[in-house]
């Protein structure tokens, strides 16, 4: 076998029933899955990296035994899929979900050592795994109250110890910093950081970009349920390398966004909306030569320009460049 | 590494244990809900003791003896209503971890362990009937106390043996209820329901004998009737359905064999079925 996760032509489709007044009912289906094609090498600290609805979630619970895949076939840590579940299960450490994952109703300790039991863990054992994660995630002075009381970030915190409860040599992070502040979602990378350098294999899912640049291997663009590009973060940077980013700060509608796209020497634009500002990505091989015809099709639209700066090339663009959207849109299947 | 890859019976019955220790620790958070297990069965009973004194009037005691083979009608009545809530507080029991966890989150959670359901569902089951037994045997011997009867007459033993053997299939039959909550997703109206007909079934207030034949079919394909009639024959000697006390017991030791097997059978098929669909999370 290659790899410690192969996944080949993975496909979900889910079936779901929509209600239509009070007995009628109509099947839609939502492919959410469209034949992922995957290799994780043991010792990676891999990316997952796709915006809301692309289908991340759903591979992870595929791969974590939740949900069976309508096609396809995978196999993780060695063992196949739908035939050694519970191999599988005992040798992954997964979050998901983050703090609903939990009892709320007892403590951060009582928590890890009660998944550990469901590891097999004895309980000698568990009670000290459970005591080494308080140390490492330094959980120590809540570990004793019920995780009610806790904030939303000591949850997510607690819900990341329990992935690590059982040891085991893969993580699958589905979204591990997504309710936390700057700081603790950095503190919270730097462990994920250090037990990948102590030989964890890290699947790791996000929607924000930068959060896959800085701590990822490799990543994998997912969109709408297919790998749109994969490679190393330099390497999907490379295949732009003819482009260049321009960005453009403003007040700047839709119209005007649209203009920019249809100009000559222009080859992709996209809008996205931060803090009330407008950001327009444009790509485009001769950035200079354009510029002049940018700014009067942004004029003609009444669009109010604040800054304009030539940009390194980011993921995000290399997921412009082939969506047309920015990662921020919300691309569910519909 | 910690993982344990083929976990042995020690393993599993740890993890079961730990499930029960879960539970016990959640609902020693709520003190109420024991106290209200006690009283209702007692109240529960008490109902028909006192319509059967108003209208048996001071004959009540010889007409009620005639019709179930024995004159005292509390004992009867206690141990119908206390068998009942054995066997209401399994099926409540059951649905609602699997509903409540489904709804809170942890049903996934502990879905990613390789913990069976067969081994989560023993711990369950050894928490409730745990609770179950304390519940019922303290509601009976307080009932008994209450209405002036001794509690502790005829084969205590025996009763019991007749608990134990009809609380394995109960928890069987309790998973196909619980296949039921996973795939309707709805779980306090259908237990409302399945207590209405399982008190019916089972003669908590009436020997199943007085039911019309297809009924008292129904009725006899139950497990908790064989275990209400059981206990009732071993301490108040009503008579058991074949005669003999232990041919009564064995037709439950084949229950015991079949209902699990057929309870998980189903609960596994709805679990793949949930799993190929929606998944465990959605509620
Ligand atoms: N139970 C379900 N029934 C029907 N459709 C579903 C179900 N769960 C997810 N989907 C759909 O499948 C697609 C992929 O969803 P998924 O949750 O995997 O996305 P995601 O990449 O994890 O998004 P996010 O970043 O928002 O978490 C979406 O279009 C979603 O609406
Ligand atoms: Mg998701």
């Amino acid at each position: 076998m290659q790899g410690q996760v192969r996944i080949e032509n993975l496909g979900k489709t889910y079936h779901a029933r929509q209600r239509r007044g009070l007995f009628k009912s109509s099947e839609s289906r939502v492919e959410a899955l469209k034949g992922i094609h995957l290799a994780i090498q043991p010792g990676e600290l891999f990316g997952l990296l796709g915006p809301n609805g692309a289908g991340k979630t759903t591979l992870i619970k595929c791969l974590t035994t939740l949900l069976l895949p309508t096609s396809g076939a995978a196999w993780v840590n060695g063992y196949r899929l739908t035939e050694q579940d519970n191999l599988i299960r005992a040798t992954v450490g997964c979050m998901l979900m983050g703090e609903r994952g939990l009892y709320w109703k007892l403590s951060g300790r009582e928590n890890l050592e009660f998944f550990g039991a469901l590891y097999h863990l004895m309980p000698a054992t568990r009670r000290r795994r459970a005591a080494e994660i308080i140390d490492l995630l330094e959980l120590g002075e809540i570990a004793e109250r019920a995780v009610e009381t806790y904030s939303s970030g000591q949850k997510m915190k607690l819900a990341f110890g329990k992935a690590l409860i059982n040891d085991a040599p893969l993580l699958i992070l589905d979204e591990p910093t997504n309710t936390l502040d700057l700081p603790s979602a950095r503190e919270l990378r730097a462990v994920v950081g250090a037990l990948n350098e102590r030989g964890k294999t890290v699947i790791y899912t996000t929607h924000i970009m930068s959060e896959a640049e800085t701590l990822c291997d490799r990543v994998a663009i997912v969109d709408r349920g297919e790998v749109l590009a994969l490679g190393s973060v330099p390497e999907l940077k490379a295949s732009l390398k003819r482009e260049a980013v321009t960005r453009i700060e403003g007040i700047i509608s839709n119209a005007a966004a649209r203009a920019v796209e249809g100009l000559p020497g222009v080859s992709r634009a996209a809008l996205a909306a931060v803090n009330g500002h407008n950001t327009l990505t444009v790509m485009s091989p001769e950035p200079r030569a354009v510029l002049p015809r940018l700014i009067e099709a942004l004029t003609a639209h009444q669009a109010v320009v604040q800054k304009i700066v030539p940009e390194e090339v980011t993921l995000e663009d290399v997921f412009i460049a082939r969506t047309g959207r920015t990662l921020a849109d919300d691309t569910r299947v519909k | 590494m910690a993982a344990v890859l083929r976990p042995s019976l020690a393993h599993k019955l740890s993890a079961a244990l730990a499930e029960t220790r879960l539970r016990l620790l959640n609902i020693s958070r709520y003190p109420g809900q024991l106290a209200m297990e006690i009283i209702i069965p007692i109240v529960f009973a008490s109902m028909p003791m006192l319509l059967g004194r108003a209208s048996g009037g001071g004959a009540a005691a010889e007409n009620f003896a005639a019709n179930t083979g024995t004159a005292n009608y509390v004992a009867y009545l206690l141990i119908g209503s206390n068998v009942f809530t054995l066997v209401s507080n399994a099926f409540w029991h059951v649905a609602y971890w699997l509903r409540f966890e489904q709804e809170t989150g942890t049903l996934e959670s502990v879905y990613l362990t390789p913990t069976s359901s067969l081994t989560l569902v023993t711990g369950v089951a050894l928490y409730s009937a745990a609770r179950g037994l304390v519940a019922a045997g303290l509601a009976y011997i307080v009932g008994c106390l209450i209405f002036q009867v001794n509690p502790l007459q005829g084969d205590v033993l025996l009763a019991l043996a007749f608990i134990g053997a009809g609380l394995v299939p109960l928890y069987g039959l309790t998973l196909l209820f619980g296949a039921l909550v996973l795939k309707v997703k709805e779980s306090n109206a259908l237990i409302g329901l399945m207590q209405w007909v399982v008190s019916f079934l089972m003669g908590i207030f009436f020997p199943v004998a007085v039911l019309p034949p297809l009924v008292r079919l129904v009725a006899l394909l139950f497990p908790p009737t064989w275990m209400t009639n059981g206990v009732r024959s071993a301490l108040l000697g009503v008579g058991f359905f074949f005669g003999e006390w232990y041919l009564d017991l064995a037709v439950l030791w084949v229950f015991m064999l079949f209902a699990p097997l057929f309870g998980f059978w189903v609960f596994n098929r709805v679990e793949r079925n949930v799993k190929r669909n929606e998944g465990m999370g959605q509620f």
